[in-house]
């Protein structure tokens, strides 16, 4: 999952990129308006954060822009006025969800894991589907009852395709929302993993919970709940 | 002396009180009505007068005609022979002229044939002079003469004439009812004449006024009629006013709300490094304490300082829009739940209080409510008679001791988030401006339910 954050305050900005990291987000990070505006048109995103009072450019423009641009990834507004106007312009703008500041941690990742969760269509921290059981907030999978030992990139690619289950996902797409930018890239690399997968998953390939769509890419098969 | 000067007081009081087209009108009315009746009692006087003049000179012909024919019988004194009465009516009984000749010690000499009874009291002019006194509905003209007589010597008489004042009393009484009429009839059509002209004159003072009063309600965000040169200056010296005051309100709360960033940044900082698991865990407890209280004091100052005042001028808002935004704000933070969130404000509903403060209600009000509703929240608002905002839920509703919800004057940095928070601060917001906030059961709802009404 790749999140983007822009806030002007650089030890913020720093702390928040952390703590997204720390939870297995791909995280990329804007300091102004303006950079900020690039990023939320041109950037692979999932989930985006974004402070209200920047410089250059505000927050709410941001959002405005990103929504007419048809940029559909939930946003969070992080804002320092506390004041409901604020909150509801901003929500209005095409914001998700605002989290006011100062806040705890644990409140700032369990609600974008919400977000994301929300906008791939589960309305579960655990997303089932068939005798799959992936845990967003512990990020424990598993199958049947039976807890599966997975990598945290096996996690994160299993994550993204279930978050994304029934739709068709490119190997493009899974390199540019897993990995950083200054990581190696090699689409290659991908297939090796979704093969460690579905051995992992699937040992008796029975269920063939993940499709490959020769030339598109993967697919989770199964249906959500 | 007290009760006079307290009277005095008093009636000062009600005229300060008074509204200018009263104070011009009782003015106008009491002046008319003093010039009015300086008038009349001055025309009287002159209608007066001309008509005794009249009176004496018609006596003095009559009298100069008894001379005339009067003879003088040596020894009797001055008589006038029947036959030559100047005037019919001095023979003819009940005609109301008669006539007396007195001589110098006062005794009638000669009575005209139709006077009989008493004589008046008569006071003798000086020889050549003429008196006319009014008595008892009678003129009395008296005129005195010397009379030569031949082979005599001089005697002095005394003409007097007796005639009745009905006619002249009549003629007085038409002319009072004329007089006093006509003038009633001036005087009533000058005081209509000038209650119009005082509405028209006054019209514009009063279209301001009723401007005023709809800036006051709320309809009206300033004022826009054309008005005379006079009070053109003033109309717009109060639109400034207003619109100062919007602005500066506006100019302090974007300076408040930097304030929050500013402060609040650092703050998530100082948060994160008491969170930090690097840190020691004894470090971490003892500045965990210090930043909460930090952060409740900024949240609690600051939006004490950002509510408005109750104000005369604040601008009019759509309730209703508002109540909208707000729930379809809070639908997304909650789409999760699939509340019903129901806006039963009437279209349109305009209410004169602080927008930022109205956000704030509503939201924290309707926030509250999502988190303890089943699925139905409501808000609802009445401008008539009292402005008053509801907002209801079908949850649990409120525990038995509300009053703990609300108080005020628990520390700021006591407070606890959640249900309590949310509503200490629409106290916050409500109760200094003389408002007021009813906890009760929703009789609809099933649960809680939060009434704000704002002061008259």
């Amino acid at each position: 999952m790749r999140a983007l954050v822009i806030e002007d305050d650089k030890q913020l900005r720093q702390l928040i990129a952390g703590y997204l990291e720390g939870d297995g987000f791909v995280v990329d990070t804007a300091a102004d308006g303006e950079q900020g505006m690039y990023m939320v048109e041109e950037f692979p995103v999932d989930v985006a954060i974004i402070d209200l009072g920047l410089p250059k450019i505000s927050g709410i423009e941001i959002i405005r822009n990103a929504r007419r641009k048809s940029r559909a990834f939930p946003i969070m507004i992080l804002t320092a006025r506390d004041g409901w106007q604020n909150k509801v312009e901003g929500l209005e703008a095409g914001a998700d969800d605002y989290l006011v500041k100062p806040f705890h941690k644990e409140e700032l990742l369990a609600r974008t894991r919400a977000l994301l969760r929300r906008s791939g269509g589960w309305s579960q921290p655990q997303l089932e589907s068939g005798s799959f059981v992936l845990d967003t907030a512990g990020k424990v999978v598993t199958v049947d009852g039976h807890r599966v030992e997975l990598t945290s990139f096996e996690y994160r690619v299993l994550e993204f395709l279930m978050m994304h289950a029934g739709e068709v996902v490119s190997k493009t797409t899974l390199v540019e929302h897993l990995y950083r930018e200054d990581e190696e890239r090699d689409s290659n690399v991908i297939e090796v993993f979704i093969r460690r997968l579905r051995a992992k998953l699937d040992p008796g390939a029975t269920l063939n919970p993940i499709a490959t769509l020769r030339g598109s890419g993967y697919r989770w098969n199964l249906p959500r709940g | 002396m007290m009760a006079l000067r307290r009277w005095r007081a008093a009636v000062a009081r009600r005229a300060a009180g008074m509204s200018l087209s009263a104070r011009l009108l009782l003015a106008a009315s009491c002046v008319l009505v003093v010039f009015m009746v300086a008038a009349a009692a001055g025309l009287e006087q002159a209608f007066i007068q001309s008509a005794l003049q009249s009176e004496r000179d018609r006596s003095q012909g009559l009298v100069y005609a008894l001379l005339a024919a009067a003879e003088s019988q040596p020894g009797a004194g001055l008589s006038v022979p029947l036959g030559a009465l100047p005037d019919p009516r001095l023979a003819r009984p009940q005609s109301g002229l008669e006539a007396v000749i007195f001589n110098s010690r006062g005794n009638a000499v000669w009575r005209s044939p139709n006077l009989a009874g008493p004589l008046p009291p008569v006071t003798a002019p000086s020889v050549g002079n003429s008196l006319l006194e009014q008595t008892d509905k009678r003129f009395v003209f008296s005129y005195g003469v010397r009379w030569h007589a031949e082979h005599e010597r001089a005697h002095r008489y005394t003409v007097t004439l007796l005639e009745d004042d009905t006619a002249y009393e009549a003629q007085l009484a038409v002319y009072r009812h004329t007089l006093w009429s006509s003038l009633a009839t001036a005087a009533l059509t000058l005081v209509i004449l000038q209650f119009l002209l005082l509405r028209w004159s006054l019209a514009p003072l009063r279209r301001l006024a009723a401007e005023v009063r709809r800036i006051e309600s709320g309809d009206r965000h300033e004022i826009r009629g054309h008005y005379p040169r006079e009070l053109t200056t003033l109309a717009r010296n109060l639109n400034d006013l207003i619109r100062n005051g919007r602005t500066h309100l506006a100019r302090y709360r974007n300076a408040l709300g930097d304030l929050a960033h500013s402060l609040k940044t650092p703050l998530a900082l100082l948060r994160a490094l008491a969170e930090d698991e690097a840190m020691p865990e004894a470090l971490r407890r003892r500045m965990d304490e210090p930043v909460t209280r930090i952060q409740y004091i900024t949240d609690y100052q600051l939006r004490r300082a950002a509510a408005a005042a109750h104000g005369v001028l604040a601008a009019p808002v759509d309730i209703h829009e508002l109540t909208d935004k707000v729930l379809s704000a809070l639908a997304k933070v909650y789409t999760e739940r699939h509340f019903e969130l129901r806006n039963a404000v009437d279209e349109g509903l305009q209410f004169r209080v602080d927008e930022g403060d109205l956000y704030e209600i509503v939201g924290n009000l309707a926030d509250n409510a999502c988190k303890w509703a089943r699925h139905v929240v409501m808000v609802s608002a009445t401008r008539r008679p009292g402005t008053t905002l509801v907002v209801e839920d079908d949850g649990p509703g409120f525990p038995a001791d509300t009053d703990r919800l609300l108080t005020r004057g628990v520390r700021a940095d006591t407070r606890v988030a959640g249900q309590g928070i949310g509503l200490a601060t629409v106290a916050d917001i409500v109760l200094p401006g003389g408002g007021d906030i009813e906890l009760g059961r929703s009789a609809t709802l099933g649960g809680a339910r939060v009434v704000v009404r704002w002061p008259a």
